[in-house]
């Protein structure tokens, strides 16, 4: 078997990230979805996500409370909803993105205006919620709800420390270390920031606020919005952070949580 | 049989109209050009274009009225034909270049606004913003590529035309060009060759014109055995923002709006003009001409502005030619209203914010008159016969030119808004003219003949190129030459004109010439080689300069630009009644006894043995509107009118 | 702030003063390079000051002496330029690190900003020809893809054109002030260089339709949208509106803007061009539902 040569390899990242469009012809339709995607379902999850864990801010048993709603829905229809509307545009949403961000050039030092700045904080946090959302996801839910996944991977790496039936036990996985808690931070807002800069672009994008003065003005409900859902995300992780154990419960068996991890500043 | 082709050298709107309508004609066009076309010099032009309208018609405005401006303006040097005939031309090209997309400036009803020019009392003058041309080159731009497309037009972008090609007959069978990246010299055939060049500033340094108008196409195709046509007449246009690099143009209507010109009485006063009380400052063309004051038409102004500096040593800085334009008395929102477009461009260039600071403006270069001799086909009333090949084609046969490197449409002076249709015109009636020359020809098409032609013609000029190369590098910079010819010119060939410094001039350009032969290259590679171009440019300057001189100083007159204060009729200051009818018969006299003598295109041709132009002349075809004195606002211009037209009423009742 | 590899010659010999007074020296740093494929290199001129200059009159002060800061004689910089009054678009480059027109950029201001030193370089998204000469053919090609042009039916007398209202023209006068610059496609982000090398024994016009397709394939930049929004608003254009709007969604269309908007705030003649995106963008979704839903 002939070994991959050099230039094949070189050829292939130019198909990809050269000035051409790896789409090609569907470059349009792929973009829009993409955009579109970013908004619904993807935009209204992060809104509902962060109201739901918002619960918390009024107590455990709020937040559980909640939590026992969402799961009332049964396993099944979970497993195809999570996929469907949030797991799968995700993986589309963040793939489509990191390949945007690969095409193109920042230019920030030399052109330091607002819009391009806002443009590449835009590449930035896209490519951090990414990566952040990978991270969380396997951190509380897993990735895969299947024993042998759970228990031979996913628990063993330090993922799936969401347990619905105890809620609280997302409260726990955060403050096991401030480094978590950072990193919490920094996805939500970098989330937060996407969503925000993502709706006033896309206004552009599909033609919604079209002169200076109207994508000016559209700025005013974007910037409101993005402040009110970060804050809402920072305080859930706040909440998070400092809320009391249920009483009723007995706190989670603590033992398979891997030394690293364990040893928060708190405990 | 081999498909006809016609080359095309230049891609303003001349060469772009002709290009437009040869390829809907079903020629094949191969096009070059110094510069991707659409940067073509044809963008300057602010203003806008002429042509009777709808409004001025109900005004009592009709295409002869235009026609009659024209020549007037141009002092009767113009043959009236083609003038009659694009002034008749005029009001469809405007409906064309609106077809075309041209952004024209609307009425509210939604009709082409108009605005009034210079030399006319009609409001005549269409315009799109203050970039009239840019919009109309724009415009003829997209068609062309839309022909290129269509695979009709070949761009032959950033090539440098270096001569035609003419057969054993002295027919015209191609052209040689370089390529100006790879610099490649290639012989293209051709059936008919369109100079469309454009006019020739940078023999004058520095002027309102773009860098590519060195003129060098018209020289080469001069040198080739075309002749050159009223050569002396170089429009100077009386203000212009001095740059260490170019002159802009900075628009009439800064003075319609109210501008007023000055100088500091006290030469060279120092102090910064706004602290410069009233009672030091010197309104000349106030003082001068009350009636007028600084709405004085275009060469008296510039004449002024220019004696003022140069004879009263009154200029603003010591070692610049300036005068103040200054605006900033007036109202901030007048100017910022009507006049922000030339404005800004003051702003932008000098960074000086013109409604606070007097402007510092002095003449500038500005066009063209002359141009390469061309032909035309008279109808019995006076008009063209469109169609015909002698249309604009040079003495070579199958070489035409037009725009302004034509010597066509504008006389002695051209007036403000014309040269646009000039352009447009000759570049349209060309195209049926060469298309019928080249399915008509009775020989083989160029693309047939054998390559022995264009074999010698190429190792010709790869000859000069490769002498050009290998030249010893201790010589002089041509650079600096230019420069030392801009300055001769512009001291003795532009707005007043001595014989004594054009003798001067011309052993100074002869010099000047034996030395830029000489001139060594700073850059002898071969590849994007500009120093080869502009040496070459530099050298082929020389022949038009010295038909300009030459013209200059052989036409011992003042007619329109050309301008010698030793031939000036005297004005009639008597105020005895016989004697004012005196001196007005006397006075006419004169006039026609200097038309006899005067009212002739000079006709240069390029003697390569003595390297100098022969001049003769030639009769203008004035069978239209006779020739009458060219007298605005002249001291006793009353009296000789007054004479002058009963002159005219004895004769036609004589006749 | 130049991310090149090429360190500037900080020993060579400097102009002693330079800061903008009449009748100093300052100093002029160049990006070089003297063929397609060849390395570029920084060079330093040191030039008299004069009154009222530009980075034109600079450059033509630098050819007509034609040696360096330290005296070595060098061939004169190749750059472009044409009318000097910025409404040809031929001298684009990058002066100081911002993309303009060198004719506009006056002596005084670059040295008000940084008495150090002018540094200018070619643009960076189009293949360099020589020195600061580039090869923009990529925009011209675009206009092509775009058909941006008045398909009349012929240049005979048909009469004027359609009446249009005040509003409308100001708004085509705006647009059609574009002179191909490239200043917008320069400072786009999302806007990449092409460069292709001629192939052994590849004809000239095989090699042009060879990069032809490349170029059809590859983004537009805010020029070609607005050049579709132009003409597409013009009242004859707008009949073959769905031939540019097909251009436009199609490979390398307005999909590819990211929305940095540094297209309007480097455009010389100050273009809405972020304005004729989002109109575009509207235009665009418009005529994908309608693709979608139409067939």
């Amino acid at each position: 078997m002939p070994a991959i040569r050099i230039e094949n390899w070189e050829r292939f990242l130019v198909s990809i990230l050269g000035p051409s469009s790896p789409f090609g012809q569907h470059d349009f339709i792929i973009r829009r979805i993409h955009s579109l995607v970013g908004l619904v379902p993807i935009g209204a999850y992060l809104i509902f996500h962060l109201a739901t864990n918002a619960a918390i801010i009024d107590g455990v048993a709020a937040y559980q409370h909640r939590a026992d709603q969402i799961h009332r829905l049964g396993p099944t229809t979970i497993f195809v909803l999570e996929w469907l509307f949030i797991f799968l545009p995700i993986l589309f949403h963040g793939m489509i993105g990191m390949l945007i961000v690969a095409r193109g050039e920042r230019n920030v030092a030399n052109y330091p205006y607002g819009g391009n700045v806002r443009y590449t904080l835009q590449r930035w946090t896209g490519a951090i919620a990414f990566v952040f959302i990978l991270w969380h996801v396997f951190h509380m839910h897993g990735w895969i709800r299947a024993e042998w996944w759970i228990s031979g991977v996913a628990s063993r790496f330090g993922g799936h420390r969401f347990d619905p039936e105890n809620a609280y036990s997302a409260a726990e996985a955060i403050r096991a270390s401030w480094l978590i808690i950072v990193l919490y931070a920094i996805g939500v807002l970098a989330s937060v920031y996407h969503l925000a800069n993502g709706i006033w672009t896309m206004g552009i994008t599909w033609g919604v606020w079209t002169s200076p003065h109207a994508q000016q003005w559209a700025k005013i409900p974007c910037l409101t919005f993005g402040l009110l859902l970060g804050f809402l995300g920072l305080g859930s992780l706040y909440a998070m952070v400092a809320a009391e154990p249920p009483q009723t419960l007995v706190a989670p068996d603590t033992a398979n949580i891997p030394p690293a991890i364990h040893a928060s500043p708190r405990s | 049989m081999a498909r006809h082709r016609v080359i095309v050298v230049g891609g303003g709107l001349a060469g772009l109209a002709a290009t437009m309508k040869l390829a809907e004609l079903g020629v094949d066009i191969d096009l070059f050009s110094l510069t991707p076309v659409k940067r073509s010099h044809s963008c300057c032009a602010q203003g806008g274009i002429n042509s009777v309208n709808s409004l001025t018609r109900q005004l009592g405005d009709a295409e002869w009225k235009h026609f009659d401006d024209t020549v007037y303006g141009g002092d009767f040097l113009a043959h009236q034909p083609p003038v009659k005939e694009m002034t008749e031309w005029a009001p469809r090209i405007i409906d064309l270049m609106d077809r075309l997309g041209v952004t024209f400036n609307r009425t509210p009803e939604g009709f082409r606004d108009q605005r009034r020019f210079g030399g006319t009392l009609f409001a005549r003058t269409s315009f799109a913003g203050a970039t009239t041309g840019q919009q109309l080159l724009y415009a003829l731009d997209e068609q062309v590529r839309r022909w290129e497309v269509t695979a009709h037009v070949k761009k032959y972008e950033c090539f440098d035309y270096l001569g035609p090609i003419l057969d054993e007959n002295g027919v015209c069978r191609g052209s040689i060009a370089q390529d100006m990246v790879s610099m490649e010299i290639r012989a293209f055939p051709a059936d008919a060759l369109i100079i469309a060049s454009g006019g020739c500033g940078l023999i004058y340094g520095r002027s309102t014109m773009s860098m590519a108008c060195t003129g060098s196409a018209v020289s080469r195709t001069f040198q080739a055995g075309a002749r050159y046509g009223n050569g002396e007449f170089i429009q100077v246009h009386p203000t212009a923002i001095p740059g260490a690099d170019k002159l802009r143009l900075m628009s009439e209507s800064a003075r319609g709006e109210g501008g007023r010109v000055w100088v500091p009485r006290k030469p060279q006063d120092p102090r910064p003009p706004q602290d410069i009380p009233e009672q030091d400052r010197y309104y000349f063309l106030e003082e001068r001409y009350p009636k007028y004051g600084n709405l004085v038409p275009r060469d008296i102004a510039t004449r002024e502005i220019f004696n003022v500096c140069t004879k009263e040593g009154l200029s603003v800085e010591n070692d610049r030619l300036c005068v103040y334009l200054d605006v900033s008395h007036l109202p901030r929102q007048l100017l910022d209203r009507k006049l922000a477009g030339i404005l800004e461009i003051y702003e932008k260039f000098q960074g000086v914010d013109p409604r606070a600071t007097a402007m510092k403006i002095f003449p500038a270069v500005h066009y063209s008159m002359g141009g390469l001799w061309c032909d035309y086909e008279r109808t019995a009333e006076g008009g063209l016969n469109i169609g015909s090949p002698r249309n604009q084609q040079t003495n070579i046969p199958g070489i035409f030119a037009i725009g302004e490197c034509d010597y066509h449409y504008h006389g002695a002076n051209r007036l403000g808004a014309n040269s646009l249709v000039a352009c447009i015109f000759s570049g349209l009636i060309t195209a049926p003219g060469a298309a019928a020359l080249v399915q008509n020809l009775n020989g083989r098409a160029a693309a047939e003949l054998p390559s022995t032609l264009y074999d010698r013609e190429t190792q010709r000029h790869l000859a000069r190129y490769k002498e050009l190369l290998a030249r010893p590098h201790d010589g002089e910079n041509p650079y600096l030459i230019h420069r030392r010819l801009g300055d001769v010119m512009t001291k003795a060939a532009t707005v007043v004109r001595h014989n004594d410094e054009l003798d001067w001039a011309c052993e100074q350009v002869q010099d000047l010439e034996d030395r830029a032969r000489r001139a060594s290259l700073s850059d002898t590679g071969n590849w994007t080689n500009q120093n080869v171009i502009f040496t070459r440019a530099l050298v082929d300057m020389f022949p038009l300069a010295k038909t300009i001189l030459k013209g200059a100083r052989l036409r011992d007159e003042c007619r329109g630009a050309h301008y010698k204060p030793e031939f000036v009729f005297p004005e009639i200051h008597a105020t005895d009644p016989v004697q004012r009818r005196l001196e007005a018969e006397a006075w006419c006299d004169r006039f026609v006894e200097n038309n006899r003598r005067w009212l002739k295109s000079t006709v240069a041709s390029w003697s390569a043995e003595d390297r100098e132009p022969l001049i003769t002349y030639e009769d203008v075809d004035t069978s239209l509107i006779p020739p009458r004195p060219r007298l605005y606002g002249m001291v006793g211009g009353d009296i000789i009118e007054q004479v002058w037209r009963e002159r005219g009423v004895r004769e036609e009742a004589a006749v | 702030m130049s991310n090149t590899r090429h360190p500037h010659p900080n020993g060579e010999p400097r102009a002693s003063q330079s800061d903008g007074r009449p009748g100093r020296n300052f100093n002029v740093v160049v990006l070089r390079q003297d063929g397609p494929g060849r390395p570029s290199y920084w060079e330093r001129h040191i030039v008299e000051y004069e009154q009222d200059m530009n980075c034109i009159s600079v450059l033509q002060k630098i050819a007509a002496n034609a040696r360096t800061a330290d005296g070595r004689k060098v061939a004169p910089v190749a750059w472009d330029c044409n009318c000097l009054e910025e409404v040809c678009g031929a001298c684009t480059m990058v002066i100081n690190g911002r993309v303009r027109q060198a004719c506009t950029a006056l002596v005084d201001r670059l040295l008000q900003d940084n008495p150090e030193q002018i540094e200018l370089r070619p643009m960076r998204k189009f293949p360099v020809i020589r020195d600061l000469m580039v090869d923009r053919s990529r925009m011209f090609n675009t206009l092509k893809k775009l058909k941006a042009w008045v398909p009349v039916d012929s240049y005979l007398d048909m009469g004027p054109g359609p009446r249009q209202s005040q509003e409308n023209q100001q708004m085509a006068y705006v647009l059609s002030k574009c002179m191909s610059c490239g200043c917008c496609l320069e400072a786009c982000p999302q806007y990449l260089k092409i460069e292709l090398e001629r192939k052994e024994g590849e004809t000239e016009e095989e090699f042009h339709a060879r990069e032809r397709e490349l170029h059809d394939r590859a983004f537009i930049g805010a020029m070609g949208i607005a050049a579709v929004d132009l003409f597409n608003t013009n009242p004859v254009g707008r009949m073959t509106a769905t031939e540019r709007l097909d251009a436009l969604v199609a490979e390398g269309g307005i999909q590819i803007c990211g929305n940095a908007q540094n297209c309007v705030k480097v455009c010389p003649k100050e273009i809405p061009l972020t304005t004729s995106i989002a109109r575009a963008g509207r235009a665009a979704t418009v005529h994908m539902l309608k693709r979608w839903f139409d067939r």
